[in-house]
């Protein structure tokens, strides 16, 4: 990038520096300069403009120093001691930093996206500075490329494009592909002997036209010389062939190798890299990168062929005439140009032609899953106008695609054709010099063809090599990934848990900034079934993936029978861990495969035991195809209801000691949740249970309920305890009698 | 009918115990322009109601931020680390305000919504899969960087109206009739495939 161009973009790079006009503001206001814990420059003014204003704090005070046109002053000064509290909050396209003194709150300024985390850590230090003085360090914030320390426009990379060790990707790359170097030398071959093969017919023409038609000397070689160019072509076509498959083959089994390797990678990775990775993007890296890969081998596979080729006919060319071939690089820089400026020209006309058909057919798409919408309100006129307005700007885009091409293809084909022109007069002049036969002239304007294509090629080169290593580096350093939850370095090893699980003092957030859970403390005996309630967003879920260590906890401790659980085989410790899920996830298979997910080795015995457990077994029988019914993927086929006591099934027959049941009846109606139910309580006996619930029925008989609010526990104790208490439980449980009410179902 | 459930679990927790529980309580509350004064207190835009109730500081969102800027403006008590403001009522139209409330709502809503609206573009540069934009906004000048994706980072707005969505999630807005020159739409049309 021209970093000229584009200084005002804040790649986090350079050290925070206090202007002396700031420092003389400090100063003058009785403050010392030279003590500054904290410095923040915000780049929104207080009038909502871009602007300068600093965030200042010192040992005793915080202060914020507005700038305006080369003016600064002091807006704000606040003893340290008084701030009680100070948190950032989102606005749009911006944030703002707020702190609270004597119980109210007070805006202090607002600060562009880009630095929220710089101001999430001042905030932080100014709620925590009197017991942890550590000034945070700013430049710590977003993900750095590794190499260079500028922020990373791609996160989901460790170094920046302009910092990719080129030399040492390919080498690495080239490591990778091992078992195919002997291929790749046959290949090399192949494409040396179609170079060959290229090169030759223009020779054996200038013998025919010099040999034969000029002199009429050898009136016999003539059908031989046909017969050799013949010969020729069918060769090359057999090498095209072969070289083609061959290249092919590579690169595919290749890509495949690679992919492979990340699958085995993706599935050791742990659930934090799941949710900083959207779903979407981490296929894109799996299918698209690997397959961008495989095209991008052969586009290089290629660019090797034709480099070969250019030398190849230069050689030759300059060995038949020196001269003449100067003049072949005359009409070059123009073929160059002309191919940079189809780039240029073309490649966004050809963009915009793909996005308005992409734009159409995902139209289209939305309609036909939404038709039953469509028809129930009666809009098919408003769909037609919009499909309409689509499809003509695809009509509009195609016929620029096609104007453009018909001005720019006269243009470039009179770049190549003046080559020729420059040829003729030269090697005219040449030939009537006697200088050179007319039969070289002629090889000359043969080799001219084969020579400005593959240069028109290469101006790609420098695109295609860019992006071939960015995809190279990017599947690199997904392998490189390593997970954060790890492997106990001497495991605790609990073949059976009794299933005491106990939260000691546990903090967590995603983003530690943030945490979701605050002091988390409980116990829970072996056999206890307790009930987790609380808004959403309260932590519930978050709580209970601490439990199967999906996260590991920022702050605090989580046991398993006073196990830490980092100290446990993590294997161990999901086996004794069984989850029922809001939304069951079936596989594509057989219900039975299904429910023996955790045991593929379950006997058949097993399976039905646990399928009459979880009153699964009565409809999996009426099903046609019984427990050899096929479920499609995400469970097709099946109701809502049916597919969770599948789910529970597979939890019953895993028979672990402790049980998760994350809101495992909140999506099916009162009829199915019944059945559930009773699932549920042959399933809770006998084991410690977390049930996470907005639905109260599901606690009736809980022996505890933990209320969370905000990430903190604010009510803990027996239903009937918590009832007389008249705090949240009870309101929940109030509010839903009279849905239950209204539902006909006998209230709590 | 079940799936109200979660939604409304919100509401009833966020009353305090002694509001009686009212699930049915679904009319929004409309604030008349004579019963409310907005005035600034340092940063704070605060919100006095005529009968008497006071709020040290109140957020506005709007309810329609891109069809009109000046109505249905909805006015909250800001979210705190125990629980999430609660609406204390929409203002339907800003003009019947009294003037410095209106001034101080405008204010704040600048403030709230920072969208700089895009009047002159300087250049575009692609690179690595991102667009490097440098800008004349009506908030002053501004580089950002934008995922060369259109379908994920622009939004169209209007009939010639874009968002553009950069890599922090800033927001600009972009009106192709509103671009002070031909060399700016030129660079529109080309980089966002119009």
């Amino acid at each position: 990038m021209d970093q000229n161009e584009f200084q005002g973009i804040d790649l986090g790079h350079k050290e925070i520096e206090i202007p002396p006009e700031i420092r003389r503001v400090i100063v003058q206001e009785g403050g010392e300069d030279e003590n500054v814990k904290i410095a923040l420059p915000t780049d929104v003014s207080s009038d909502g403009v871009f602007g300068a204003q600093w965030l200042i704090v010192d040992p005793n005070h915080l202060r914020v120093i507005t700038s305006n046109n080369g003016s600064s002053r002091q807006k704000i000064i606040l003893p340290l001691n008084s701030i009680e509290d100070a948190q950032i909050e989102q606005c749009v396209g911006n944030g703002l930093l707020h702190v609270t003194v004597e119980g109210k709150p007070r805006v202090l300024l607002h600060f562009s996206n880009e630095l929220t985390e710089r101001f999430a850590l001042a905030a932080t230090y100014l709620r925590l500075h009197k017991e942890n003085d550590r000034v945070p360090d700013f430049n710590s914030d977003g993900k750095r490329c590794v190499s260079c320390g500028r922020r990373l426009l791609d996160p989901s990379m460790k170094v920046c494009p302009n910092c990719i060790k080129r030399d040492q990707v390919l080498r690495r790359l080239f490591i990778l592909a091992k078992p195919y170097w002997g291929q790749g030398v046959v290949q090399l071959c192949l494409m040396l002997a179609g170079l060959g093969v290229d090169l030759l017919p223009p020779y054996l023409t200038r013998t025919l036209i010099d040999q034969v038609l000029i002199s009429n000397d050898h009136r016999n070689w003539l059908i031989w010389l046909v017969l050799g160019l013949l010969g020729l072509q069918i060769i090359r076509v057999i090498l095209t062939i072969n070289t083609n498959l061959l290249t092919n083959r590579i690169s595919t089994s290749f890509t495949t190798d690679v992919r492979a390797k990340m699958f085995a990678h993706l599935k050791s990775l742990s659930m934090d890299f799941f949710d900083r990775n959207e779903t979407g993007r981490l296929l894109t890296r799996i299918n698209q990168d690997t397959e961008e890969l495989q095209g991008l081998i052969n586009q290089m596979a290629h660019f090797g062929l034709y480099i070969m080729l250019i030398i190849g006919i230069g050689i030759v060319l300059f060995s038949m005439d020196p001269l003449l071939g100067l003049c072949v690089l005359i009409p070059a820089p123009f073929v160059l140009v002309a191919a940079y400026f189809y780039q240029k020209y073309m490649q966004p006309n050809w963009r915009r032609f793909w996005f308005a058909r992409w734009r159409l057919n995902s139209m289209l798409n939305t309609f036909l899953a939404g038709i039953q919408v469509v028809k129930a309100f009666a809009q098919e006129g408003q769909e037609e106008e919009r499909y309409q307005n689509r499809n003509n700007t695809v009509l509009a885009s195609r016929l620029r695609v096609d104007q453009a091409w018909a001005k720019f293809f006269p243009l470039i084909s009179f770049a190549f054709g003046a080559g020729g022109l420059i040829i003729w007069y030269a090697g005219g002049n040449a030939v009537l010099d006697g200088r050179i036969s007319l039969g070289t002239l002629m090889a000359f304007l043969s080799y001219l063809g084969m020579f400005y294509g593959p240069l028109s090629q290469l101006a790609q080169l420098s695109q295609a090599w860019n992006r071939f290593t960015t995809i190279a580096q990017r599947t690199f350093e997904f392998l490189d990934e390593t997970p954060k939850v790890q492997f106990s370095k001497n495991p605790i090893i609990r073949k059976k848990v009794e299933g005491r699980i106990e939260f000691d003092h546990v903090f967590f957030g995603y983003d530690p900034y943030f945490p979701i859970l605050k002091d988390v403390s409980f116990t829970i005996e072996p056999g206890e079934l307790i009930g987790v309630v609380g808004s959403s967003g309260a932590g519930k879920t978050t709580l209970v993936n601490l439990i199967s260590r999906f996260y590991d906890v920022n702050r605090g401790a989580v046991r398993i029978d006073d196990v830490d659980v980092r100290d446990l085989p993590i294997e161990d410790l999901r086996k004794n861990i069984g989850v029922v899920l809001q939304t069951p996830f079936l596989f594509r298979g057989t219900l039975a495969q299904n429910i023996a997910y955790a045991n593929p080795e379950a006997s058949r015995e097993e399976i039905i035991r646990a399928a009459k457990a979880a009153s699964a077994h009565d409809f999996i029988i009426n099903l046609p195809e019984g427990y050899d019914t096929i479920v499609g993927e995400g469970g097709a086929g099946l109701s809502g209801g049916e597919r969770q006591r599948i789910s529970i099934a597979r939890a019953i027959l895993l028979d672990p000691k402790i049980l998760i049941l994350d809101e495992a009846t909140s999506s099916v109606d009162t009829e199915t949740e019944r059945q559930i139910q009773k699932a549920l309580e042959v399933l809770v006996k006998g084991r410690t249970t977390i049930a996470v619930a907005h639905r109260l029925s599901t606690l009736y008989n809980a022996n505890r309920i933990i209320a969370l609010e905000r990430g903190r526990i604010v009510e803990m104790g027996s239903p009937e305890e918590l009832m007389q208490q008249k705090g949240v439980f009870y309101k929940l449980v109030q509010m839903q009698s009279q849905f239950a009410r209204l539902d006909g179902v006998i209230s709590v | 009918m079940n799936t109200g459930i979660s939604i409304d679990n919100q509401t009833i927790l966020e009353k305090s115990p002694q509001d009686e529980v009212n699930l049915f309580n679904f009319e929004p509350v409309y604030l008349q322009p004579a019963e409310v004064v907005f005035r600034y207190e340092q940063e704070n835009l605060t919100l006095m109601l005529s009968d008497g109730k006071y709020f040290p500081r109140v957020t506005l969102r709007r309810c329609f931020p891109f069809t009109n800027n000046e109505v249905f403006i909805t006015v909250k008590t800001p979210d705190t680390e125990k629980e999430r403001g609660k609406e204390i009522g929409i203002i339907t139209n800003l003009e019947m305000l009294d003037f410095s409330s209106r001034e101080s709502v405008l204010h704040e809503l600048k403030l709230h919504y920072f969208v700089p609206v895009i009047q002159k573009i300087e250049k575009i540069h692609e690179e690595y899969g991102f667009m490097f934009w440098k800008v004349e906004t009506d908030r002053g000048q501004k580089e950002f960087i934008m995922r060369d994706n259109i379908v994920s980072s622009t939004r169209q707005i209007g009939t010639k109206r874009w968002l553009l969505i950069d890599i922090n999630q800033a927001r600009y807005e972009v009106n192709e009739d509103l671009l002070e020159d031909s060399h700016s739409r030129k660079l529109l049309v080309r980089y966002l495939l119009l």
